[in-house]
């Protein structure tokens, strides 16, 4: 399990993390999200001890340091790799600085590259791949020594559907080999389809701590979402609805000052006969987003 | 230590493996099978139109010249008057001598300029010698009197030839020395300045350094370097003193070595000594110096200007052994022979000129070490923070932020 504990970071007068804990434990998915600024790369460079910090940090009960370095699969913010090697020399040398032989990661780099569905060879220099080849090269050197902590700096950023899937596969599976794993995301998409739990954080701090589920339920099923003929003012005039928003022709989303009015409503609009849409939800992690972490507050 | 040798390794591979070092090591052999070739040729296509061929009323005077002139010198194919006329037409040499036999051995010249002066001393010479054996015989003079003739008068020469040799062996020793340290710095100041610049600020760093230690890295990184200098010094002394046999013993170069194979020898001998271990340690400490530069630069785009700060100090100590090369005995040498970075230059030049003790060698080697072993350390320890951040701002402004990246 790895372990956060009431970890705090001053860089001159800003305090970049204070007081932060938290567990990410072995076969879990923790989303970290958070506006630019927030932390969430401060935190993964204390994880690794690329900067000094105060507080705790261990992984299976022992500092982080060279001894569980190999346990460790880490994918930075931006893409980066060198070169000039070619991809199976860039594969085989972070693999073997975790610790594996060539002999080990040589058989493997062919199919970790047939299911990242990499274009190009083995053999291919690292600046003759496109950006999002090199992202994925960089992704298999990130996992291929099956790390049992995953460390992953906005991911998905800049990929397109179809790689985003693929690397959700590649974390699930990850996961289902009993990995814990840790990422930060701007899309609240990837978070809510892959987290077990969550951290918000906003300007060093943690502002939200849980399961997706119990984080959304607690700010209460305040919005309904609904297909109806009825006009926009005669919506906006019932009991409880405070914010009527037209989201296409006939389909409207109601914003509600009390969830407990959601029955009412709904008898209201339907009058016991079938109705094509009535889903009463809580907000959205978008949603829950922009109101803890961003300025709308 | 697995993983600082996969550091070392791949930067090692990496560096031999490219067309630049492979040029970097082979363009002195290079350079120096083409002037042997340039000069095999010349000296081939010279040789036929220089020689003379030797005509004779009797063989065996033709033989006994030919002998004496050497095949080289002396076209043996041409072997009749007529035959000689024509080559001589045809420029296939540059004269021919006709030699006869009787009471008076006499030689004439044909050519379309004057005898070489070599060539004449030498006819002469072999004339002479050829008329006092026939004089004698004709004389039938008893073993007494034909000792008595043969008296020559004596004459010596006793130059102070070995104090001469030394010196000029010190020069030569002295400027190959602060030449080889002075290129191979220039070289691979640039080169790991480069290396270590490329990757400043860089995300791969941030993935190397949750693999391993910067220290480990660092250490590989310079391991890897000295690795490839090592490699280059080893061709060079292996192919230098292949070159030297095959000097030694190609018919071109002979003469030269026969001159001045003790300065050779004596070259050799000051290069092969603790010199080499000043120069192999000189390199290490300007290569740190080099590493922790390219670790300074603002971003990896930057990594060309890299090397200046260690280029620099080198070529300012270059510049500054000029006016002492003959004056080892100066105080600034002593000061400059104890001081890391001078040192390389310094105390070479002292070695060499023979103006210093063996246990001050051992100090300045002492201080060399521990100070490389401090900078080492030192770097090591602040190595992840100057690599991790990529900022604008002066030298000593990025100095002092890599200091507090804590």
């Amino acid at each position: 399990m790895l372990k956060i504990e009431h970890l705090s970071k001053q860089f001159g007068d800003l305090k970049a993390l204070n007081d932060v804990t938290y567990n990410v434990k072995e076969g879990e998915i923790m989303g970290l999200i958070g506006q630019n600024g927030a932390g969430k790369s401060t935190t993964f460079h204390s994880i690794l001890s690329f900067i000094h910090y105060d507080g705790e940090i261990s992984w299976q009960d022992q500092p982080i340091n060279e001894k569980v370095f190999n346990d460790i699969g880490y994918l930075p913010e931006e893409r980066s790799l060198m070169p000039k090697m070619t991809v199976e020399q860039q594969i085989l040398y972070l693999a073997r600085l975790k610790g594996q032989s060539a002999k080990q990661i040589k058989p493997e780099i062919d199919r970790w590259m047939n299911r990242f569905e990499v274009k190009g060879r083995k053999t291919d220099k690292i600046k003759a791949l496109s950006k999002g080849n090199q992202q994925k090269v960089q992704l298999i050197c990130t996992l291929i020594h099956q790390p049992k902590l995953i460390i992953l700096d906005e991911p998905f950023s800049g990929l397109d559907p179809v790689n985003v899937d693929i690397l959700e596969q590649a974390i699930l599976n990850a996961k289902h080999d009993g990995a814990a794993i840790i990422f930060s995301s701007h899309d609240m998409g990837n978070v809510e389809a892959l987290c077990d739990e969550l951290v918000m954080m906003r300007r060093g701090e943690v502002v939200l701590h849980g399961g997706i589920r119990d984080i959304r339920d607690e700010f209460g099923k305040d919005e309904v979402f609904v297909t109806t003929d009825w006009a926009r003012t005669d919506l906006a005039a019932l009991p409880h609805v405070i914010e009527v928003v037209e989201r296409s022709r006939n389909r409207y989303l109601l914003r509600l000052d009390e969830p407990t009015a959601g029955k009412d409503i709904f008898q209201r609009l339907s009058h016991g006969e079938y109705i094509e849409e009535f889903s009463q939800q809580p907000p959205t992690l978008e949603e829950i987003f922009r109101l803890k972490a961003g300025d709308l507050k | 230590m697995k993983k600082m040798w996969v550091v070392t390794l791949t930067t090692y591979l990496r560096q031999v493996k490219s067309w630049s070092f492979v040029i970097l090591v082979l363009s002195p052999f290079l350079m120096l099978a083409v002037s042997f070739g340039v000069g095999f040729i010349s000296a081939n296509s010279t040789a036929s139109t220089d020689d003379i061929a030797v005509v004779a009323n009797q063989p065996a005077l033709r033989q006994a010249y030919i002998k004496v002139a050497g095949k080289d010198n002396v076209n043996t194919k041409v072997k009749t008057a007529s035959a000689a006329k024509q080559a001589l037409k045809n420029e296939k040499i540059s004269g021919y001598v006709v030699l006869d036999q009787g009471v008076k051995y006499s030689a004439v010249y044909h050519g379309t300029s004057s005898m070489d002066t070599s060539d004449k001393a030498q006819l002469t010479t072999f004339l002479s010698k050829m008329q006092t054996q026939s004089n004698v015989a004709r004389a039938k003079l008893s073993r007494t009197q034909l000792n008595q003739l043969s008296q020559q008068p004596v004459f010596k020469e006793k130059v102070q030839k070995q104090t001469g040799i030394a010196k000029q062996a010190k020069t030569v020793s002295f400027w190959i020395l602060v030449f080889m340290v002075y290129m191979i710095l220039m070289t691979y100041s640039s080169i790991t300045a480069q290396e270590i610049a490329s990757e400043k600020g860089t995300k791969v760093m941030e993935m190397v350094f949750s693999s391993t230690t910067a220290a480990k890295y660092f250490c590989g990184k310079i391991l890897g370097v000295l690795m490839v200098i090592a490699t280059q010094l080893l061709v060079y002394l292996i192919g230098g003193w292949a070159s030297v046999l095959v000097a030694r013993n190609l018919s071109m170069t002979k003469s030269f070595f026969a001159s001045y194979g003790t300065l050779v020898d004596k070259v050799i001998g000051n290069l092969l000594s603790v010199n080499l271990l000043f120069l192999f340690l000189g390199v290490i400490i300007y290569t740190i110096l080099a590493a922790f530069s390219g670790a300074l630069v603002a971003k990896a785009e930057d990594a060309s200007k890299a090397a200046y700060p260690a280029v620099y100090l080198s070529m300012i100590a270059f510049f500054a052994t000029f006016p002492f090369q003959n004056n080892a005995d100066a105080l600034t040498v002593k000061i400059l022979s104890y001081v890391p970075f001078f040192s390389s230059y310094f105390m070479p030049l002292r070695v060499i000129n023979e103006a210093v003790s063996p246990l001050a060698v051992s100090m300045s080697l002492l201080i060399l070490v521990i100070s490389i072993l401090g900078l080492t350390w030192y770097i090591s320890s602040i190595y992840k923070g100057l690599i991790l951040q990529a900022d604008e701002g002066n030298f000593f402004q990025r100095f002092r932020r890599g200091l507090s990246y804590k």
